[in-house]
């Protein structure tokens, strides 16, 4: 009898029909399209938007043409053997310089959603209608989203060149499109929250760009930093080829005790996997295609091997015995098989889904208090 | 506190008739900003069918009771019924018979008047036909019509606040909250809005406006309810019963004479009496029915009336007996 119990305590005497939907996280999609048409049908009638979208695709188009220009004029000089192709390069640098500009477009998309519309006095009068937080929430993370997508679909044809110079596989280009419009959905999540928790469009606008550059650039910092603080200078076993090696071919190799600086970078590897780039360049799955021709012009395969062979850490006995080539080969192969981009990518989602959460907490009726210095209406 | 939020499993589809005699229902409303007691003890009935007078200096505390009758606004103590729901424990259900219009409010200003209105009918899941009648059909109602296509930028301050005043009334509510409706309106919108809020009472709605245009008020309130410094206070003479007239009359000496033979109490308007011996005094008349009858004896009695009209507002008067001053 939980049921009737439950019921009795809202209302005693008239208990209302219960409601298919709940009041706070209730979603449908007529609410949440009538939310996000409402958003985008103002951004896209302001003109700022459309110029800054041409400008988008004049920038990221004109960088493009640059560096292919430049890898052409570059590599021509060494002309002899079979050149690798200049496609992973560029298909390289172009989704690098998409997620970048994107990382710096999206958060003002998204982070000016709830402040702006309370100090606009817009807020308060579509709380009080029947849309419930969670829709007005999502609604305006999907207008910010698409628009962010915009960007992203005006930059197809650059990814399109790249993939004409050939040596990067098809499946490369809807992997990088799908992981870039998750992560700068991610980042408008994170906006959205913020937006919901401060007072100032300002302040909301500069927290987002924080955490995208705590995301970007302190990853690597802090790697960097620490990476003192992982080298040990120890004992460890070596396997390497005996010390009274005369030149044979087959040389068995021995383990002997030496002392070395190890660094273990299998505890620091996640913060560089934190970083949306690495995980861009892990998960575009562009190295299986171009392992036999080495991955020199591919940079979103080198930094996927790096990564990975960090995440490894030291394997120990160090294994420096190169007159037995199999024996590298297989660990590095085995070493790589782990895709490093889950880690990132669900942290970077968690941050967003938890900016959303926090939206829709913010945006619930009838509140509590009120944002310090704001009036409801 | 009776008043709990009650998350996720409160929602209640409105019932297809309101209840009977739905109108606003606050017992003992308190709410505190911090140190600044906004509510401080608001009792309110606002029937339905009429209009409510909302009166109060600034600071009183009036939107704030209706920011927590629109179910924005948890207060700390006390029971509100809207439409005979609770908005704060039914949120849902109480904001669907509510319309509510803020004091200062905006507009999505590239948008147009048309889309505005779309959109909150859509937000009140209204259906996309009955929307578009609706929306057509407020839009004449507030006279709007020729700028239903055009943005909300290009709007005046009456236009928005008549656009506002649409907006509010969208989702066709049961209880009306207007908060200052009148700001801003030119004259004759300011008599639209009053035949239009009559309107809207008469077909069974409740209306409750707050303004300062005591004028205003007087000329399509039934009731007043006055909010001074939180609390809901009784004036020593309510509109409705016995108020101040002014009497003009041709000779001044004849009225007056007149008057004291029959015995009424009147009193001196404080206006100079023409070179003519014309002048008025104030008199205080039982409703227009008692007026009739004046004007109906005067005539008999020959003393030659000007005119009988209500003297200064009797919200005004009221208002001004309140001792506590503004903040």
């Amino acid at each position: 009898m939980t049921m009737s119990e439950v019921e009795l305590e809202h209302e005693p005497s008239t208990t209302p029909p219960k409601a298919p939907r709940s009041a706070t996280w209730g979603l449908t999609w007529h609410g949440v399209q009538t939310v996000a048409v409402l958003e985008l049908r103002q951004r896209v009638r302001s003109t700022r938007w459309i110029v800054a979208l041409i400008v988008w695709f004049v920038v990221v188009g004109g960088i493009t043409l640059l560096t292919s220009g430049a890898i052409t004029a570059l590599s021509s000089g060494e002309a002899f053997g079979e050149r690798p192709s200049n496609g992973p390069l560029l298909f390289g640098a172009v989704t690098f310089l998409v997620l970048g500009l994107g990382l710096l477009v999206t958060p003002t998309l998204a982070s000016t959603g709830i402040n702006g519309d309370r100090n606009a006095g817009t807020l308060a009068t579509l709380q009080v209608t029947l849309l419930t937080p969670a829709e007005i929430a999502a609604g305006k993370l999907l207008a910010a989203w698409a628009a962010a997508c915009a960007f992203l679909v005006a930059s197809l044809p650059f990814f399109g060149i790249a993939l004409a110079l050939g040596g990067t596989p098809g499946t490369a280009l809807p992997r990088v499109v799908l992981l870039v419009a998750v992560l700068l959905a991610a980042v408008c999540g994170i906006g959205l929250g913020f937006s919901a928790l401060t007072a100032r469009t300002a302040g909301s606008t500069v927290l987002t760009f924080l955490t995208v550059a705590a995301l970007t650039l302190l990853t690597p910092i802090l790697f960097g930093l620490t990476y003192p603080s992982i080298s040990r200078t120890q004992t460890v076993e070596v396997s390497t080829v005996p010390q009274d090696w005369t030149g044979e071919v087959d040389a068995e190799c021995e383990v002997q005790l030496q002392e070395r600086t190890v660094t273990h970078t299998e505890r620091t590897w996640w913060l560089l996997g934190l970083n949306p780039f690495v995980v861009l360049a892990d998960g575009a799955g562009t190295t299986e295609y171009t392992r036999f021709s080495g991955n020199d012009n591919d940079p979103l395969g080198a930094i996927r091997d790096g990564v990975r062979e960090l995440r490894a850490g030291p394997t120990i006995p160090l294994d420096e015995c190169w007159t037995d080539q199999t024996s590298v080969d297989d660990r590095t192969e085995a070493a790589s098989r782990t895709p490093v981009w889950p880690w990132g990518l669900a942290v970077t989602v968690l941050l967003g889904a938890g900016g959303f959460v926090v939206a829709v907490r913010r945006l619930h009726v009838p509140t509590r208090t009120l944002a310090r210095g704001t009036r409801v209406a | 506190m009776s008043s709990t939020v009650d998350d996720d499993t409160t929602t209640a589809p409105p019932p297809a008739t309101p209840p009977p005699g739905a109108g606003i229902e606050v017992r003992g409303l308190h709410r505190a900003f911090g140190q600044v007691k906004a509510l401080d003890g608001v009792d309110l009935t606002a029937r339905a069918g009429a209009v409510t007078a909302l009166v109060g200096p600034n600071g009183s505390g009036k939107t704030t009771l209706l920011l927590v009758l629109a179910g924005l606004l948890v207060p700390d103590a006390g029971s509100v019924t809207v439409a005979g729901h609770d908005p704060i424990a039914h949120g849902p259900a109480a904001r669907a018979r509510t319309g509510w219009m803020p004091d200062t409010f905006g507009t999505w200003d590239s948008l147009t008047a048309r889309e505005v209105l779309l959109t909150f009918a859509a937000a009140y899941r209204l259906s996309e036909a009955a929307a578009t009648a609706r929306v057509t059909e407020l839009l004449g109602t507030v006279h709007l019509t020729e700028f239903a296509d055009r943005p909300a930028s290009v709007l005046s301050r009456g236009q928005k606040q008549r656009l506002g005043l649409a907006r509010a009334l969208v989702h066709d509510p049961a209880v009306l909250l207007l908060d200052e409706p009148a700001s801003g309106l030119d004259p004759r919108s300011r008599v639209d809005l009053r035949i239009l809020l009559r309107r809207l009472a008469d077909e069974g709605r409740t209306v409750l406006v707050s303004s300062h245009v005591l004028s205003e008020l007087d000329e399509m309130a039934d009731d007043a309810v006055f909010l001074s410094r939180g609390r809901t206070v009784v004036p020593d003479a309510g509109p409705g019963g016995g108020r101040s007239w002014h009497v003009r009359a041709l000779s001044v000496d004849a009225l007056t004479t007149w008057l004291t033979s029959t015995g009424a109490a009147w009193r001196p308007d404080e206006a100079p009496v023409s070179p003519t011996g014309s002048g008025g005094v104030l008199l205080e008349v039982d409703g227009e029915e008692g007026a009739a009858r004046l004007i109906r004896d005067a005539v008999a009695a020959g003393v030659a009336l000007v005119s009988v009209v209500p003297a200064g507002g009797a919200l005004e008067q009221a208002y001004l007996t309140l001792e506590e001053d503004r903040r």
